[in-house]
């Protein structure tokens, strides 16, 4: 027999034979009888160097396991373990899929924002028309002294009672003292910002007419 | 080197369905599980039985090893559990009372592989081959005999091996093989000549 075989054999045999030798000699162990038998020599010193009294060394228990085992189906190939640069290969799957993913989805939006400018103008010309207020700024602000910004008006206000108590407030204040009519007006101002906004408005846009 | 790889490869041969390749994993490690399992059995013929049976389990579920751990390792928990499992149910079942029995381990060792159906020749065979290694192994030059007693014995790798003995880990790898060769020689006379050439040969 081959000495080079032998000696690779050998070094197998106690795990010092590189991977890619030992899948080439598993594969001519498996087939081959006299190196299956001269491997189970090998075993066989071991076990009396290691002096393991009670075991018996002729025991024909591998050829009892082989008995048992050829009514057994083959174990199916697809059972192969996979070794762990190819779980590591399997674990980058999924993110380097996810990037792609991610990838087309930003070149999607790059693009579908590109061909948008024709579509968004009339977006941009849909710009709310000026409010009275904005008119009426310019208006306050043109150096009249006294003027202020007015609020908003607001359009469900209820005017009349505001109004009916307005003149009832300006009707009566002759009889108050000065300093407690100016504090009615004030407060009456306070409490009712829309009725008396829009009539101040009003005053104040004749006002600022003449 | 990857420890283990000699067995890995093996058993990814079986894996895909090569049943040449699961029974040099058993001519590789019965002597080391029979001798495990006889921590929990006495009778060598019923440790062989387990060992057997760890065996036949072991192949049955070798689609699940994934290589996490060594083979041997997978192997020996399957074998524990086995015989585990096989001294319960022995204690479960009738107690058989042996009259003749003694304290005397050796004599009661003598009666268990007796009663394992094993022939006297048998017996002798394994003594004659154990007379014919030891013999081998004497007979082996100082530097052939410590390298292959500190790789068998003591478990040591070939790089620890040749740090022990200042030497290059191919020397060692070839002392190795060559004490292996040496004793596999007389070795094979004795199972191609049957009982006696031992004897002839000492």
């Amino acid at each position: 027999m081959n000495e080079e075989l032998d000696s690779q054999l050998s070094a197998m045999f106690d795990d010092e034979l590189p991977p890619a030798e030992c899948e080439l000699l598993a594969r001519r162990l498996s087939r081959d009888e006299n190196l299956k038998a001269r491997w189970g020599r090998y075993a066989i010193v071991g076990a009396v160097i290691r002096a393991e009294r009670g075991v018996r060394l002729n025991a024909p228990l591998a050829g009892r396991v082989n008995a048992v085992l050829l009514a057994e189906p083959a174990l199916a190939a697809p059972t192969a373990p996979r070794d762990r640069s190819s779980a590591r290969l399997r674990w980058w799957q999924p993110v380097a899929g996810a990037g792609l993913a991610a990838g087309v989805a930003a070149v999607s939006i790059l693009w579908l924002r590109s061909q948008a400018p024709s579509a968004a103008a009339p977006l941009v010309t849909q710009v709310t028309p000026p409010t009275p207020v904005t008119a009426l700024m310019p208006a306050a602000s043109s150096g009249q002294g006294e003027s202020y910004v007015v609020p908003l008006p607001k359009p469900a206000a209820v005017i009349v009672p505001s109004t009916e108590l307005a003149n009832y407030v300006v009707a009566h204040s002759m009889f108050s003292p000065p300093v407690a009519r100016r504090n009615l007006l004030s407060a009456f101002m306070t409490s009712e910002p829309a009725a008396a906004g829009t009539e101040d408005t009003q005053a104040d846009v004749k006002s600022t007419a003449r | 080197m990857s420890a283990d790889a000699s067995d890995l490869s093996l058993v990814r041969r079986v894996q895909r369905g090569d049943k040449g390749a699961f029974d040099a994993l058993v001519l590789k490690y019965q002597h080391k599980l029979v001798k495990l399992v006889m921590r929990y059995v006495r009778n060598p013929a019923e440790a062989e039985d387990i060992a057997q049976e760890a065996f036949i389990k072991a192949y049955r579920a070798l689609p699940q090893f994934r290589g996490d751990s060594a083979f041997y390792t997978w192997l020996y928990r399957i074998a524990i559990n086995t015989a585990k499992n096989a001294v319960v149910s022995r204690d479960r079942s009738p107690v058989e009372y042996d009259l003749d029995r003694n304290n005397n381990d050796e004599s009661y060792d003598m009666q268990g592989r007796m009663k394992d159906s094993e022939t006297p020749e048998g017996l002798v065979l394994t003594d004659e081959i154990r007379s014919t290694v030891n013999a081998a192994i004497d007979a082996l030059p100082e530097d052939l005999r410590t390298a292959i007693v500190l790789r068998e014995l003591e478990g040591l790798s070939y790089e620890e091996i040749a740090a022990a003995m200042d030497c290059p880990v191919g020397t060692v790898r070839s002392r190795i093989f060559r004490a292996r060769e040496a004793i596999d020689r007389r070795l094979r006379e004795v199972f191609e000549g049957g009982l006696g050439r031992a004897e002839e040969l000492g």
